[in-house]
């Protein structure tokens, strides 16, 4: 495992990485232990990717409050799909009991899948149930499409401009 | 002798690292399994008990395992034994690490740019295949790698450098 650490820096995040998540095999985490224990270099790598993980995992998506609307937006580059976090931290804020006039920003969103459709879904209906609703604002044009292929555009409305939107609630 | 005592210091760093790892980071006697391991690990080294010198790691982490295993024993000698084995705990910062390393974390999420951001939420967090993301992101496998290293290099030159001007502070 030594060489291996060594010769390959990805090898070596894709270790610690599971090591830190308890992915890794107990015989295959036994064996990084005997060599960081001894090496100061790769527990530091260690100690900093456990950082870098917490870093990565505070949510990238920014809420702000106009009037009674809740506007959501991606402070990154974001993907609504599956196996994306992103995915989750947005159902967890806009389907919050007290949520119920939001506003989401899709301009950083590149990709959505039908796991993302659904959750939008289901955040409107959310809102709806609670006499509130959601709209969505600048969607990239592959997002667009997507909607428009599955005809949610026609129930959740779509704006170009983030004036407009805030006025039409 | 001073040379001695900070490599003994920098090994109850990893050490204590690994036994926070296995028993969780709300145990109580982290310390006491830490300074046990060292104590012994000491007599060895002293009464030359160490055969491989080049394996100290190993051969630590062979007695670390050997108290925490003893600690174990000694926790559940009166207490009766779980029908299911209890889940390993979870590998996360301890609360009070992560609210003073909060500001300096997020000051080096802010810097690092939206493909860096990307690139490491997508091979830390989503634990993506480094396939998928080269793909993803379009970057060839010897640019994923510097990619990789560079934004991690960052990241870390950024916290420390925060941290250093908080203490300062």
């Amino acid at each position: 495992m030594e060489t291996k650490l060594h010769a390959d820096p990805v090898v070596r995040e894709e270790i610690i990485a599971k090591y830190l998540t308890r992915k890794l095999d107990p015989a295959a985490a036994t064996e990084f232990e005997d060599h960081y224990l001894g090496c100061q270099e790769c527990f530091e790598e260690v100690r900093a990717t456990e950082l870098l993980i917490s870093g990565l995992g505070q949510s990238c998506i920014e809420r702000t409050q106009d009037r009674d609307v809740t506007v959501v937006r991606f402070g990154a580059p974001a993907e609504l799909t599956a196996s994306s976090l992103d995915l989750h931290a947005l159902a967890r804020i806009v389907q919050a009991p007290s949520e119920t006039k939001v506003l989401i920003d899709l301009s950083q969103v590149s990709r959505i899948d039908s796991a993302g459709l659904g959750m939008l879904m289901r955040c409107y209906t959310h809102a709806v149930k609670n006499a509130g609703t959601i709209k969505l604002l600048n969607p990239t044009s592959q997002v667009k499409r997507v909607l428009s292929i599955t005809r949610i555009d026609s129930v959740v409305p779509t704006f170009d401009d983030e004036k407009a939107a805030l006025k039409s609630f | 002798m001073d040379q001695q005592y900070l490599e003994i210091e920098k090994l109850g760093v990893r050490l204590r690292y690994k036994v926070r790892y296995q028993l969780g980071f709300a145990c109580p006697d982290i310390d006491d399994v830490v300074q046990e391991t060292l104590r012994r690990f000491l007599d060895a080294s002293q009464a030359d008990r160490m055969r491989t010198p080049g394996a100290a790691g190993a051969f630590l982490n062979g007695i670390c395992r050997n108290v925490i295993l003893e600690y174990r024993r000694r926790l559940f000698r009166d207490a009766p034994m779980p029908e299911v084995p209890p889940e390993p705990p979870p590998n996360r910062l301890p609360p009070t690490e992560l609210f003073e390393l909060r500001d300096a974390i997020a000051e080096g999420m802010k810097q690092l740019s939206a493909r860096d951001q990307q690139v490491l939420r997508a091979f830390y967090l989503e634990e993506r295949p480094v396939e998928e993301i080269l793909e993803l992101t379009g970057l060839s496998p010897a640019n994923f790698r510097v990619v990789l290293c560079r934004a991690k290099e960052k990241f870390r030159q950024i916290y420390s450098g925060s941290m250093k001007s908080q203490a300062a502070s």
